[in-house]
């Protein structure tokens, strides 16, 4: 057989290929607990379905030729639940992952095809930055930059991203523009290493605190969901994308419907507390709403005023807002905005329903809020929520006020709008509208007080909203799941086959 | 073992404390409870732990980002 010599030269080179760093660090790696650039794929995708692309690829570099195998990013395609993904699992055994000529033309492949054909990208993130001596000099540095789309974002599919261990440079670029982001508890995500900070401003830096999960899951935002090992990262990449369709031009997958409980919603009578005074949390709200365990949380730790998370109504994808009570009350502040108006662009980009539960007594005012742009924020998520084109459905549970009740889809910016016989409308309580508008205070004057107070107090409650058609249905609360089943069939946009304009789909991923 | 201070995350008066020093309180535990904008609001545990002082009593008032209590972690 002519061939033979030559099939045994291939299969010795894929078979150097796949061993990536070689065996001493791949047993390094495994004595952390940490999966390497293969075994996670192996996790992520529908067993047997990867297709590698640029197995054989090396650097341009001639004495690193033997020692690039796939040039650490292994790319292809596979599939998720019978669905086709793009992926690009970052091999830090070869050279960290760094990124090099070659490799980044096999990242902008993958992303290119996942584009065109209409596949998400999944990008498993470790990387130590730009490869050097590679990229030394002024005559590399204008190799770079070919490509003036490279960092666009159309959403045109979905993008996630799995951080999982040190993530500088590419890994944490794309990371940045991706739709969903999970991080492994011990990942570091940052522009450069803590010993390249540490050199470059001549202090130590602490990894932890220069990238690690508390700072992006509570301070930056940038990480949507926090796990503590590479088989649950990899597991919730691919829960997140069973939310979403494959690509723009299509509309989620259905799920099936599961049997109605009856005691989930007799539940919500005793979730929400009817007096004021009380607070509640509104994610067992969320629970009782919608499918048994569909509900994901995007940003929980983050601005948590608000929470947003995927879900499934009947099968069907949802997105939700809500305020939450146990959180300040329930009053939104600046980094609670940014959270419903990055969740927001997901939803608009990717023709996710929208489902506010709002429960707010308004925006939080003080000097914090004022230094980080408040109104800004409440402008942006507004602007957001207006230029929104898929099906958006607010249910009012008790307060809703001032700018607060348009921001959550009050009056005409929502498709339908429900109170529950607790809601409680109004632009601000009577009691500082007194102070404001004439200026008497109680303490002063109790008598004058009282009866100015009983000069702006107007109806507030839910009956008064839907005499004039503010609400479109005062609900009993135990109806709410039916209530936006059927609300959401009849404004499910069927002329355009449930797709949306999508406005929000070049929005910042990160805001 | 780490400490960590739990702040006011909104202005309010401390309405009543919940947690005695030297208790365990779970992640999302309540500490204390702040009367503010006539809501009850709950001042929640941000990690497992041992409450380790509180600086505040009832009827205090207190402003945003003011140190309540000390949380020992880990």
């Amino acid at each position: 057989m002519g061939f033979q010599r030559q099939l045994e030269e291939l299969e010795a080179r894929q078979r150097a290929a796949r061993a990536m760093g070689g065996p001493d660090k791949l047993a390094r790696r495994a004595e952390q607990g940490h999966l390497d650039a293969r075994a996670r794929l192996d996790v992520l995708l529908d067993a047997g379905s990867f297709r590698e692309v640029g197995l054989l690829a090396t650097s341009v570099v001639p004495q690193d030729r033997d020692r690039t195998p796939a040039d650490g990013k292994v790319s292809g395609f596979g599939r998720i639940d019978g669905r086709r993904v793009a992926v690009v699992s970052n091999d830090l055994t070869v050279k960290g992952a760094s990124s090099s000529a070659t490799n980044a033309k096999k990242i902008a492949y993958v992303k290119d095809t996942a584009t065109r054909s209409g596949m998400p990208v999944v990008f498993l993130g470790e990387s130590s930055g730009a490869r050097i001596p590679d990229v030394m000099g002024a005559q590399a540095m204008s190799q770079g930059g070919a490509d003036p789309q490279q960092y666009c974002r159309r959403r045109e599919t979905p993008w996630v991203s799995a951080v999982l261990g040190p993530c500088f440079g590419s890994s944490t670029w794309y990371t940045c523009l991706s739709d969903f982001v999970v991080m492994r508890k011990g990942a570091v995500l940052a522009v450069s290493s803590a010993r390249v900070t540490a050199l470059a401003i001549g202090e130590t830096v602490d990894p932890e605190e220069l990238g690690g999960w508390r700072l992006h899951a509570e301070v930056t935002g940038l990480a949507d969901a926090v796990v503590e090992t590479d088989e649950q990262a990899l597991a919730l990449v691919r829960r997140f994308l069973s939310y979403l369709p494959g690509h723009a031009g299509e509309a989620p997958p259905v799920a099936e419907a599961p049997a109605e409980d009856p005691a989930a919603a007799d539940r919500l009578l005793e979730l929400v507390p009817v007096e004021r005074s009380k607070v509640y949390d509104i994610r067992k709200v969320i629970g009782a709403v919608v499918d048994p365990d569909s509900f994901l949380p995007v940003k929980e730790r983050f601005g948590r005023a608000a929470v947003t998370g995927l879900a499934r109504l009947a099968g069907r994808s949802v997105g939700i807002v809500a305020t939450n009570p146990m959180i300040r009350g329930g009053a939104l502040d600046p980094a609670a905005c940014r959270k419903v108006t990055s969740f927001l662009a997901l939803c608009d980009s990717f023709h996710i329903p929208i489902v506010m539960l709002v429960d707010t007594p308004g925006f939080l005012v003080g000097v914090e809020g004022e230094r980080k742009a408040a109104p800004a924020q409440i402008m942006n998520m507004m602007h957001a929520l207006q230029l929104c084109s898929v099906p958006k459905i607010s249910v009012i549970l008790r307060k809703s006020y001032g700018q607060a009740f348009l921001n959550l889809g009050g009056g005409r910016n929502s498709n339908e709008s429900a109170a529950w016989t607790t809601a409680d409308v109004s632009f601000m309580d009577p009691q500082i509208g007194v102070s404001v508008v004439l200026g008497i205070r109680r303490e002063d004057d109790p008598e004058a007080f009282e009866a100015a107070r009983g000069q702006l107090t107007r109806g507030t409650s839910a009956y008064d909203m839907a005499q004039v058609f503010g609400v479109q249905t005062v609900l009993d609360p135990r109806d709410t799941r039916a209530f936006l089943i059927e609300a959401l069939a009849t404004h499910a946009a069927a002329r355009g086959g449930g797709l949306g304009r999508r406005e929000l789909s070049a929005w910042p991923t990160y805001i | 073992m780490r400490e960590i201070v739990v702040e006011a995350e909104i202005a309010g008066t401390v309405w009543k404390i919940e947690t005695a020093v030297g208790e365990a309180v779970e992640e999302e535990g309540i500490l204390m409870i702040l009367e503010s904008m006539k809501m009850e609001i709950p001042v929640l545990a941000p990690e497992a732990g041992t409450l380790a002082a509180i600086t505040v009593a009832e009827g205090d008032t207190v402003r945003e980002g003011q140190p309540l209590a000390t949380l020992t972690v880990g």
